[in-house]
């Protein structure tokens, strides 16, 4: 009997701390959660440091957005957590933005630029301002192609509740998670979940594993915020490397 | 040079003839058709990337000397839908790669086709798939 009331008592207290996130999405002519429409992020600083971080010279400060482990930290292997500072020391020459390759997953979440989401029974389409990416997200039950490597890996979706949760995997181990050689191997496997939480707001977490960089799965949550500017659309962003007077790589 | 060429396959000259001239302009620019060439080898990798896969391969030659070859092929997304996987080759498989020489004489080629160690001889694009 006691353990039934804490049990329920328990049940309460949760009910109650998720209250905030019991917003029912409205729902497509498809009868699908409908997390259509144009987003993007406030916190701008993630996409350059996705951990606690000073500000420093380019880099905005910011505070970490990694939710596990509590401690906001990457939980890096030793000689993964070296090739990490090696990485923020060269950023400027080895961040694969900066040779205009594609961000990859989680990163082109909470890049500074908009996205936009189109959902059908069968498919979830996110198209991204940046350097023309896009992601066709199948949610019909296929299994990951094998074999091929991909920047921004291959994604399949399903509907769970509200939410949509996307398994992506196929990696090359060329992308980063921000701007200062956050990195990962092609073992990488990152499974998303965009939760709407208000008429104008979606959660987007991230768990990620990679057993060859990392001691321990991690995650990420970030929010993002709808464009509600009148006419607001994505514009062309075309990425050109050039090497300035410094002879720095730079966009 | 000779010792390069001393490996290559003379029968593939036959089948030259019937190839059009290539009118990719990157082939053309890199690669001569006039210059059949088989080499065997040890698989190194492959780098698979835009616009053109890398095959990366050691080559002894008869004094026991070591040349790293690269043979260009087909892109990614093509090869894939053709079979080919990213562990199709694992590194130090014993490889023949048939195409064509580079112009400059430098160790590179263009693949044709490879023979894997059982046999199996994959389609990698010859020039003329290059004008697609």
């Amino acid at each position: 009997m006691r353990s039934f009331l804490i049990t329920v008592a328990a049940a309460l207290l949760l009910a109650a701390g998720a209250g905030a996130q019991n917003y029912k999405a409205p729902r497509t002519p498809d009868g699908l959660p409908d997390l259509q429409g144009i987003w993007q992020v406030r916190d701008t600083a993630a996409a350059f440091d996705v951990q606690d971080h000073e500000g420093a010279l380019g880099i905005p400060p910011g505070l970490s957005i990694v939710s596990e482990p509590a401690d906001g930290k990457i939980p890096y292997k030793p000689e993964a957590l070296a090739k990490r500072q090696a990485n923020f020391k060269n950023r400027a020459a080895e961040d694969p933005l900066n040779k205009c390759f594609m961000p990859g997953v989680p990163r082109i979440n909470y890049m500074n630029f908009p996205l936009q989401i189109f959902e059908t029974p069968k498919y979830t389409l996110i198209t991204y301002e940046y350097i023309h990416n896009y992601r066709t997200i199948l949610t019909n039950s296929t299994k990951h192609l094998d074999g091929l490597d991909w920047w921004n890996g291959d994604s399949r979706g399903r509907w769970d509740g509200d939410s949509l949760v996307v398994d992506v995997s196929d990696f090359n181990d060329q992308t980063w998670f921000d701007a200062s050689g956050d990195h990962h191997s092609d073992k990488l496997h990152v499974v998303e979940r965009y939760t709407r939480t208000g008429p104008d707001t979606l959660r987007y977490e991230a768990a990620i594993e990679d057993p060859e960089v990392f001691t321990r799965p991690w995650k990420i949550s970030i929010p993002l915020y709808r464009h509600t500017e009148p006419n607001f659309r994505l514009l062309e962003y075309e990425c050109q490397a050039f090497r300035d007077a410094a002879g720095e790589g730079s966009r | 040079m000779t010792l390069k060429w001393g490996l290559a396959s003379a029968a593939l000259g036959l089948s030259l003839a019937a190839l059009p001239a290539p009118a990719h302009h990157s082939f053309a620019a890199e690669f001569d058709v006039n210059k059949p060439v088989t080499l065997k080898g040890k698989f190194v990798k492959m780098d698979w990337v835009n616009p053109h896969t890398q095959i990366h391969f050691e080559v002894t030659d008869a004094d026991g000397k070591v040349t790293e070859w690269q043979s260009e092929a087909l892109p990614p997304n093509v090869l894939y839908r053709q079979g080919w996987r990213k562990d199709t080759l694992k590194p130090g498989d014993e490889i023949e790669i048939e195409g064509f020489a580079a112009k400059d004489g430098t160790a590179s080629m263009w693949t044709r086709s490879v023979k894997t160690p059982d046999g199996r001889r994959l389609f990698a694009g010859n020039a003329d798939a290059l004008q697609k």
